[in-house]
């Protein structure tokens, strides 16, 4: 597999580094990456997982509505990123791996590398509705 | 292709009777292709004394920056042939988006840090962006990419026939992540320094000086090196020194990276440290010195 854009091995490192849920999409809307902490939201951790094209990740995730159907995947603000090219917010709700909903706000990030590079993909970094604004201070 | 160190130096010059053997001038090396044509790469200071050992004219002088830190470019300043009218100086360096590659340039070639401006240079000098694609200078071709460094930095990989070099002066590819723990697409510099003949690397940190210059993008000794084993490099120069480190300290970095190579079953004998006026000639095999 050929190298990583320099982007997106430091979106991944700061991610790695930190303790707020963020996972990372490549410009094909591959989830790449996602770090611990959305890990234990989701139930599993990305190891388990490795990437996912982004029709396996729309099934393995969400969104669902609040009664648990689905969502369609294009009211997500990581499909506004990734078609737009610009930052959005949205609150809406996913599920666990064990199929438990969870309502999030999540605010999802291009990244975009210098004029002649182009768009390398997008962050999306979440918490938990009930878990205020999210993560310990 | 032939390689001539004429500043090994990392950060800022270190000249000193401390610093005699290894070299005080930054980073600049000359590579001299099949057919002559010499590259240089990075113009820290001792592109001054690579410029005075220049025939005049030579006309072309293809410069690849890695990125625009005082101790890559201190010396374009000072580089004899920019003041010779007949001589071409093509400038390659990292794109950014907020200015060109001259703008960049000119914040240090202006007043009031300089008393000539670019325009101002008697020499035909163009900037250009290193593509993102491989491209051509003379027999060779040439593959730039990003590397983790602070601000836009390249590496260079020059491929001429048989032979590969790879330049990666600056860099801390373990802000990426544990080594051991990545894969190759998520290293940076991997790609392009993978199977090279001879990679010249930065080596800045002793590992015990590392963990209070985390994210200053250098390499500790140890993180260097496992880049290098990672990437199987044939043969390896460490490159980059710190100011702080005298002769005596680099002697004792190239016994430890000697130690630790034969540790994981390498031949030391691939392992040279970077010193100021060495030459050596990249075989495709091994790394032999040139008589001096």
């Amino acid at each position: 597999m050929s190298q990583r854009p320099i982007e997106l091995i430091h979106a991944r490192n700061l991610m790695a580094s930190i303790s707020t849920p963020a996972f990372l999409v490549d410009g094909e809307a591959t989830l790449v990456f996602y770090n611990d902490a959305a890990g234990s939201l989701l139930g599993r951790r990305f190891e388990e997982t490795g990437p996912l094209p982004a029709d396996r990740w729309g099934q393995e995730f969400g969104p669902v509505d609040p009664g648990g159907g689905r969502s369609p995947i294009d009211e997500l603000p990581l499909t506004a990123t990734l078609r737009q090219g610009r930052p959005a917010h949205a609150r809406f709700c996913i599920h666990d791996h064990a199929g438990e909903p969870h309502e999030i706000d999540l605010s999802a990030v291009p990244i975009v590398a210098s004029e002649s590079e182009g768009f390398r993909g997008a962050m999306a970094f979440f918490w938990r509705v009930a878990d205020g604004q999210g993560g310990s201070p | 292709m032939k390689v001539k160190v004429w500043g090994a130096r990392g950060s800022v010059p270190a000249p000193g009777p401390e610093t005699m053997r290894y070299g005080g001038n930054t980073s600049c090396l000359q590579v001299t292709l099949s057919d002559g044509t010499p590259l240089i790469l990075d113009a820290g200071t001792g592109i001054r004394t690579l410029g005075l050992a220049c025939p005049a004219p030579m006309n072309q002088f293809p410069i690849l920056l890695t990125h625009l830190h005082l101790d890559h470019i201190q010396g374009l300043l000072f580089f004899a042939p920019s003041f010779q009218p007949e001589n071409n100086l093509t400038i390659w360096g990292p794109s950014a988006g907020e200015a060109s590659l001259e703008d960049r340039i000119a914040r240090y070639i202006s007043a009031p840090l300089s008393p000539v401006e670019v325009r101002e240079l008697p020499c035909h000098v163009s900037f250009r962006d290193s593509p993102t694609t491989e491209w051509e200078i003379g027999p060779a071709r040439i593959q730039a990419a990003s590397v983790t460094h602070r601000g836009p930095t390249l590496g260079y990989r020059i491929t001429d026939g048989d032979e590969s070099l790879c330049y990666i002066p600056d860099h801390e590819p373990v802000l990426g992540g544990p080594l051991d723990e990545c894969d190759p697409e998520w290293i940076s510099g991997f790609e392009l320094a993978q199977g090279v003949d001879l990679l010249v690397h930065d080596c800045q940190y002793r590992d015990e000086e590392y963990p209070t210059h985390v994210g200053w993008g250098h390499s500790s000794i140890t993180d260097a090196l496992h880049f290098c084993r990672r990437v199987e490099a044939r043969n390896v120069l460490l490159f980059h020194h710190d100011p702080l480190h005298s002769d005596e300290m680099l002697d004792a970095v190239g016994e430890l990276a000697a130690e630790y190579w034969s540790d994981h079953g390498g031949d030391p004998s691939v392992l040279t440290m970077a010193v100021e006026g060495a030459e050596l000639e990249v075989t495709g095999a091994a790394l032999s010195p040139r008589p001096g």
